[in-house]
């Protein structure tokens, strides 16, 4: 049994130390935020906080967490009725296609935006030049990203 | 924190009961006593495959109002727009319309969701449909109120008499009944009284994502669900000799180890211990290797020189020409290129009473189906694809083969549905990837700078091998089984539209024309359809083509083109890109080599010759030490009649624009003797943020002329205009897709 501090809650789970983040996120919790994609840590689809910073689930063991790791995925970041300002500018900008990459898209922008509140352009290109995005929404996401840090207008 | 109770699949058990207490219909209702009117005004293609009224809409007596589309989303906003249709003609907030997609025991059968067709094809008999009811209860309400149906005014499913009197759809419904054909000469709103069609309604599926709701099918976790994983031989000819099936069966969380001939495949309870267990099965097991790919001559090599090619002059044109004061030929080639989703293809099954029951993201559940018949040697009638989504696409990707993959593996657990869930490796090396393709070229241009005559001459694999397509099963797996089922032979898309000719018409007026195919129907690698199918890499050819025709006649790109178009859409799409573009006539010459080299380029392509009219002007930047390729800047003009969403259009001109310049710039399969080895996204790398360029797309809105499809239309634009701007600030042709560091280098040396 492993114990998790997941969303601000305290949750445990019968898996191995050496399961990886993504399962036990995905499938002992089922949350969908966070998504398989490549599972090398080299699209970014399965971006979550741990303890504010965008780290890839499927590269993270659950013995590689400290002790009491807060661990916020999507669902944790906000709801249809409290949401994050990130997740309220990609519904404004329209900001996705097919939507498997927006989680890590939105996770990893949010991280970014409580480092820097008021990042540039070229800022957030290269922040979030390991999250890929095959329908090419790229400019979107930019664009979603700008206008959370205007505050949503 | 628990596992959430209720789950998708038991909530679509619900749903799908709603609907059919809702009607009071069985499954297979809309066969019954289907018959499509004869004669009168043309059938829309999906309403002669579905006659039926109440297999496109029904209305309860509550006022619920259910429709159903054989679409299925594929992350391009297809559902929003089939609710922006039906809510339009049924006059009935769209938000309070209950959408039913992609289901074989519930939606119309409209084949596979692609080739720009949704919204043409699909829309359309929807949005008939939709009419024809709006019509037949409005018809209730005036003959109940002894009034003209025109006088009766419908708001969100109410209709009101001119008196004030009010009936709901509801009401309505009681009296009448939808189990008929639909009624052709229904009309449909003409688009000065449309209000939700042409705006830019925001996608219905887009708050759900952004907050971690279950919508794909990778979020499907029905109780007792195990997982499944595929021991994948080491070559695509490999087949089993040997395995040690007990030893894996040993392993932590196995439930059951399948061998069927040379399938192999593992089912536990844990992701990761089915993931475990498949790769400890595919490493210990013992394969006979198969012949080597290409029997070891080089891909294009091997094309030129294929005994089975199948040679053919699909289209010519014959007119009267000035003589030719210059003729040119050229030959351009595009390498092997993947769908390369985000999320690998994913399916879940379940076996019950002999019934199988499969979730997939399939583009078409029907023609899934009947090849899941022939695979699993079962009636079609028991099993039932339903539709749920998954990562974008962009083609025939494992969608369909991992649907069988879960339910060969499902089958040995039967009452225990079983996810499948490929890796990503797994996607690259096994799903069909979009054909290599070799174009030759050649043209007479006149004094005056008109083309006298033109010959497109294209070798290339095939480029549509989906399921449903011929007598075989085109499922992967089927092809490794102990009794296996063979690949249908595959065989050309007709033009127009065309498979691997597609585009290869020219958009310009050439008197003198001819198109010759040269099919190569064996696929050492396989190959299907990738995003434009062979129209990318044809109006590439013929946009490079262009551009150095006009050099040849000194000249502008744009000066020259105009002079051979006799299409005003064409040319309108045209004019308002360079238009953006701020465009400077100019006439491409050989420069001298600087460090860094600046160009802009044109493209322009009529998708499948028959869809929708782009214009793309580009401007690259070369770094002549490296080679690198830089795109700055992508202009975009598009028109594809009426927009039903304008933004949504947007949205796909742009990200298509994005792909190719991915598909352009850096894609290119690898491989070994046996199978691709170009799997991942460090050996297939794809555009990210630094090679996104900045892009700027407008639509030029033609209200009153029918839909076209707009899926597709960007890729060959794009990519040419790339092309031409490294022309343009080189003066040098690179000519083989995708223009590499070092294609650019060899090029600049010449």
């Amino acid at each position: 049994m492993a114990s998790l501090n997941v969303n601000g809650r305290s949750v445990s789970v019968d898996a191995d130390p050496g399961t990886l983040l993504v399962y036990v996120l995905r499938n002992d919790l089922a949350l969908n935020g966070p998504k398989l994609g490549c599972g090398s840590g080299l699209c970014g689809a399965c971006t979550v906080h741990v303890d504010d910073r965008a780290v890839r689930s499927c590269q993270t063991p659950l013995s590689a967490l400290a002790p009491n790791a807060r661990i916020v995925t999507l669902e944790g970041l906000g709801t249809p009725e409290r949401p994050h300002p990130l997740q309220a500018a990609f519904i404004a900008e329209q900001a996705v296609q097919c939507g498997y990459c927006t989680n890590g898209m939105i996770m990893e922008g949010a991280a970014l935006l409580a480092a820097t509140p008021r990042p540039s352009e070229a800022q957030i290109r290269q922040q979030m030049n390991a999250n890929l995005c095959r329908c090419g929404c790229q400019q979107r996401v930019v664009r979603a990203v700008q206008r959370a840090a205007r505050g949503g207008v | 924190m628990t596992t959430r109770p209720e789950t998708t699949v038991s909530r679509r058990a619900f749903a799908v009961g709603a609907v059919s207490a809702a009607a009071g219909l069985t499954i297979g209702f809309r066969w019954a006593s289907a018959q499509a009117p004869q004669g009168g005004p043309a059938v829309p293609p999906m309403i002669r495959a579905n006659p039926q009224l109440d297999a496109w809409v029904r209305i309860a007596p509550d006022g619920r109002v259910t429709v159903m589309t054989g679409r299925v989303e594929i992350g391009q906003g297809m559902l929003t727009v089939m609710r922006q249709v039906a809510a339009e003609e049924l006059d009935v907030a769209p938000d309070r319309l209950f959408l039913v997609s992609g289901d074989t025991a519930l939606t119309p059968n409209e084949g596979t969701t692609a080739g720009s067709l949704a919204v043409k094809l699909g829309s359309t008999a929807l949005g008939l449909a939709c009419a024809d009811a709006r019509a037949t209860l409005v018809g209730v309400a005036a003959a109940a109120w002894n009034v003209q149906a025109g006088q009766i005014k419908v708001e969100d499913g109410q209709m009101i008499g001119p008196a004030g009197q009010r009936m709901s759809y509801g009401d309505a419904a009681g009296s009448i009944s939808l189990s008929r054909p639909v009624d052709v000469t229904a009309r449909r709103k003409p688009a000065s009284q449309q209000r939700i069609i042409g705006t830019s309604y925001p996608r219905v599926d887009i708050p759900a994502k952004v907050f971690g709701q279950q919508v794909f099918i990778h979020d499907l976790r029905p109780d007792g669900m195990l997982f499944g994983a595929i021991a994948r031989p080491p070559a695509y000819a490999a087949r089993l000799a040997a395995a040690d099936l007990a030893a894996v069966k040993a392993m932590p969380g196995v439930v059951e180890v399948v061998r069927d001939g040379s399938f192999l495949g593992v089912v536990a309870r844990r992701e990761e211990q089915a993931q475990a267990a498949a790769i400890a099965l595919a490493r210990s097991a013992k394969w006979d290797a198969g012949a080597p790919l290409f029997g070891g001559k080089g891909i294009f090599d091997h094309m030129l020189t294929a005994a089975d090619a199948e040679t053919s002059v699909l289209h010519t044109a014959k007119g009267d020409a000035p003589a030719a004061a210059a003729t040119r030929q050229a030959e351009y080639r595009r390498h092997f290129q993947a769908h390369a989703s985000i999320g690998a293809s994913c399916a879940l099954a379940e076996w019950k009473d002999g019934r199988l029951t499969v979730w997939s993201h399939t583009q078409g559940p029907f023609p899934l189906r009947a090849d899941l018949a022939k695979a699993l040697k079962v009636p079609r009638e028991a099993i039932r694809v339903i539709h749920a989504q998954g990562a974008g696409c962009y083609g025939h990707n494992g969608a369909d083969d991992v649907a069988l993959d879960a339910a060969l593996l499902a089958r040995a657990v039967p009452g225990r549905p079983v996810r499948v869930h490929w890796a990503h490796e797994e996607e690259m090396a096994w799903e069909p990837w979009g054909s290599a393709m070799i174009t030759r070229l050649t043209a007479g241009v006149s004094a005056t700078a008109g083309l006298t005559a033109w010959t497109h001459d294209v070798w290339s694999f095939p480029h549509s091998t989906r399921p449903g397509s011929g007598s075989g099963c085109d499922l992967r797996s089927a092809w490794y089984l102990a009794d296996p089922v063979a690949p249908s032979k595959a065989a050309e898309i007709p033009l127009p539209t065309g498979g691997a000719a597609r585009n290869a018409v020219p958009i310009y007026a050439v008197p003198n024309q001819a198109v010759t195919l040269h099919f190569l129907p064996t696929m050492p690698i396989r190959t299907s359809a990738l995003r434009t199918l062979g129209g990318y890499f044809n109006a590439v050819s013929s946009e490079m083509f262009i551009d150095e025709l006009a050099a040849m006649s000194g000249r502008d790109p744009l000066a020259f083109r105009l002079a051979n178009i006799r299409d005003q859409r064409l040319e309108a799409v045209l004019r308002r890109a360079v238009e953006m573009s701020g465009w400077t006539p100019r006439v491409v010459v050989r420069r001298p080599i600087e460090p860094e080299m600046v160009g802009t380029g044109i493209g322009l392509s009529r998708y499948k010759n028959l869809e929708s009219y782009v214009a793309v002007v580009a401007e690259v930047s070369v770094d002549t030490k490296s080679g690198a390729v830089r795109v700055l800047r992508l202009w975009s003009a598009t028109d594809v009649g009426r927009a039903i969403n304008p933004d949504g259009v947007i949205n796909q001109v742009d990200g298509g624009m994005a792909q190719a310049a991915s598909w352009t710039l850096q894609e290119a399969g690898r491989w070994d003797a046996g199978i691709m080895k170009a799997v991942d996204y460090a050996s297939y790398p794809i555009q990210d943020f630094s090679a996104t360029p900045l892009m700027s797309s407008v639509l030029i809105d033609r209200p009153e002329a029918p839909s076209l499809g707009a899926g597709e239309g960007s890729q060959a634009p794009a990519g040419a205009a790339i092309a031409n701007a490294i022309y343009a600030a080189t003066g040098r042709r690179v000519t083989e897709v995708p223009f590499t560091p070092e294609r650019v280098l060899a090029a600049l040396a010449t």
